[in-house]
């Protein structure tokens, strides 16, 4: 069991490692022109985005039940217990946000 | 006379010259700028479930209304970054109330695929108690088997835990790993019984090792639709230090899946399923012959729960009624240590029918049925009826 641990001690690290030095890398300086980029990108809109990531665990909130101020909130709790990503929870919000 | 009314006139009307004009309606700030809110908020969220459970064992009925449970959920945003939020539960057990703190966290959002939080959280120990066992979620009015009390699944712990999710232009990977106090192990004092379970609900840890644990789900599809996941959960040290149970160690992990998906023309689909598998190292244990002798022995403590439900809500029906319905089956086993003093199997099929008086808000009626060996109680067959009421709020 020992050697379990220490292999999962080490896994966990790694993960932990790759994800800080993955989520705290720059992007600014790409050579990309974005702007190019998302002329060919299909989208998802935030209400398409509220259908799935809401369903996953429980039925889709309607909108007119809290206020913008409240979505905020919701949406920063739901973010980290859900494990949204910052793309998802943005449209999710702007969209319940614009149709309450 | 009159020069003292005089005065009095004076003083009466002529000090609105130098008054303040808290009122003054013309510098209302109401009027020349929109209301904003404070990037503070308080709120409180939550939910509630009542019901009544008609249970059948051995011949016998019980029936009672039950599960008159409350908790409410404070969440305070401090910024757009920090929040802070706790869950208590109010529960009625046995004419006295109880009263739980499932959680109480801090979360500082880093960068926008990483979180931080520390505190009492829920384990991401597979997907059931972090995200769907609250009752205005669970669509069935009970745990499966392996979950809740005397299960192997760990519900929540105090540590520290990073997590976070990255957008992989369309799949979406999500990851957690964390350290808490970690169990202890119940070495059969209290109750012999229970020898060599594992208790997960430590305030204090009772030794210098500390529990690692974390979760990795992946959601192929750029629609979100399935996601699998795979956690662990290891300790070094289960024991009190000192003990002679300082150095057993134990390794938990779990295989979680989940497939939810809107047909057209069919309605939406939801299949969910989760193995846990727990291993504690080989240690002696002590009980009493049927002379009253102590007597040692020892056990393989290896465990494994299952559990697979499958829900259908006709949303696209023309009939207003029947999109409001939903139908639901879950089947879930638990085996124990062959050899331990808690060893048993069971198996455990449910069937549901729900009734969603809106998102939030729904009336469960559902039939559940357990066959075991062995176990707390002996084993047997008990079939449960359970009409129950759940709201989120």
């Amino acid at each position: 069991m020992k050697t379990i641990h220490k292999i999962l001690i080490k896994g966990a690290t790694l993960i932990a490692v790759v994800a800080i030095v993955v989520s705290c890398s720059s992007t600014k300086d790409t050579y990309v022109n974005a702007t190019d980029v998302e002329e060919f990108k299909m989208e998802k809109s935030g209400a398409q985005m509220w259908g799935e990531a809401c369903n996953r665990c429980h039925l889709a909130p309607s909108p007119a039940d809290y206020n913008d101020t409240d979505w905020e909130t919701i949406g920063l709790h739901m973010r980290i217990r859900a494990n949204l990503t910052e793309k998802e929870i943005t449209k999710i919000e702007a969209f319940l946000k614009s149709a309450n | 006379m009159k020069k003292l009314i005089i005065l009095i006139l004076i003083i009466g009307f002529g000090h609105t010259i130098y008054g303040q004009n808290y009122n003054d309606f013309d510098t209302d700030s109401t009027k020349t700028e929109a209301f904003k809110p404070s990037k503070s908020q308080f709120m409180i969220r939550g939910y509630g479930h009542t019901g009544l459970n008609s249970v059948t064992s051995d011949g016998e009925t019980e029936s009672s209304y039950v599960g008159s449970a409350f908790a409410p959920i404070f969440l305070f945003k401090h910024s757009d970054r920090l929040l802070f939020e706790a869950e208590l539960e109010f529960v009625l057990e046995g004419n006295e109330l109880e009263v739980g703190l499932e959680y109480a966290n801090v979360m500082y959002v880093l960068n926008k695929n990483m979180t931080v939080r520390a505190g009492k959280f829920l384990l991401p120990f597979g997907t059931f108690m972090e995200r769907l066992h609250p009752a205005w979620i669970n669509r069935l009015p009970t745990k499966p088997l392996g979950f809740g009390h005397d299960g192997i699944a760990p519900s929540s712990g105090i540590g520290v835990e990073l997590r976070g999710a990255f957008d992989l232009g369309g799949p979406k990977l999500n990851y957690s790993v964390y350290s808490t106090n970690g169990p202890r192990i119940k070495d059969g004092s209290v109750e012999p019984e229970e020898a060599g379970m594992l208790q997960f609900q430590n305030y204090e840890d009772n030794n210098n090792s500390k529990a690692f644990g974390g979760r990795i789900g992946l959601l192929p599809f750029a629609d979100s639709s399935t996601e699998i996941g795979f956690s662990t959960y290891s300790t070094n040290k289960v024991g009190a230090t000192d003990s002679q149970y300082e150095n057993v160690g134990a390794f938990l992990y779990a295989f979680d899946f989940a497939f939810v998906k809107q047909f057209s023309g069919f309605g939406v689909i939801d299949i969910k399923g989760q193995y846990n598998n727990s291993k504690v190292d080989d240690a002696t244990y002590t009980e009493l012959d049927e002379f009253g002798n102590p007597e040692e022995y020892t056990f393989n403590n290896e465990s494994n729960s299952f559990y697979t439900q499958l829900s259908y809500r006709p949303t696209t029906s023309e009939s207003d009624f029947m999109k409001k319905l939903e139908f639901v089956g879950r089947y879930s086993n638990y085996n124990a240590p062959a050899d331990a003093e808690w060893s048993g199997e069971s198996e455990q099929y449910a069937f549901g029918l729900n009734y969603w008086l809106t998102w939030r808000s729904v009336i469960k009626v559902a039939y559940q049925t357990t066959d075991s060996v062995g176990g707390h109680d002996g084993g047997g067959t008990a079939n449960g009826f359970f009409v129950h009421w759940a709201i989120g709020f």
